[in-house]
């Protein structure tokens, strides 16, 4: 699994800490998840998708082998 | 108070909690030890209740993760621990046979138990999550 979650941020003039507090969660997790080293759940998924307007589908993108990563 | 200034006080109460006790055992005074430990953990509640701390799914991730390393490392070795304590003793190789080993053979059951514990409290909490969490309701 990948995501754009870095372009979105930088689209809508974010940062890090800011993207955190407004998912609330850590930077550590922002970070994680931008640099695809933790998955998040379905539900933090669809709140950064809600806040950036989009559909989880355009920010992650699926590949395959990708189901036990976290 | 944001997390870093928790931690801050968090080191100066326990620097602070260190110079007293060690003070206290110095001058012999049990109860003054005693005190300043009581003193020294409300204070650390009182500053932990006080600080805005954000445990997100990822740390919740952490620490599912670290447990269950815990437990699989855990249990393992002290399950062949107690095996290598016990088991011996009754083939009579002689460091591990009764006398002055006696100690030995008594951890060794200390550790047989202690495992059979833990695999008992795994089995007891995977039975009530599997259910909390939609599990065992076959049809």
């Amino acid at each position: 699994m990948t995501n754009k979650l870095k372009v979105y941020r930088a689209m809508h003039d974010l940062t890090q800490e800011q993207l955190a507090d407004k998912l609330e969660v850590s930077r550590q997790t922002v970070i994680a998840i931008e640099s695809n080293k933790y998955q998040p759940s379905l539900a933090l998924a669809c709140k950064i998708a809600h806040l950036f307007n989009m559909k989880i589908e355009d920010i992650f993108i699926y590949g395959k082998g990708n189901e036990h990563e976290n | 108070m944001d997390i870093k200034r928790y931690k801050q006080m968090r080191v100066i109460i326990i620097l602070f909690l260190g110079a007293i006790i060690g003070i206290s055992v110095i001058a012999n005074s049990y109860m003054l030890s005693a005190i300043t430990i009581f003193i020294g953990l409300l204070f650390l509640v009182l500053v932990r209740s006080k600080t805005k701390i954000t445990i997100d799914e990822r740390e919740v991730a952490v620490r599912e993760k670290a447990a269950q390393l815990t437990y699989a490392i855990f249990a393992p070795t002290i399950g062949i621990g107690a095996f290598l304590l016990l088991f011996p003793g009754n083939s009579g190789l002689s460091v591990f046979s009764k006398g002055e080993w006696i100690y030995v053979e008594s951890l060794g059951m200390v550790l047989a138990y202690l495992t059979l514990f833990l695999i008992a409290l795994y089995a007891i909490s995977y039975y009530f999550l599997n259910k909390k969490y939609g599990g065992g309701n076959d049809e």
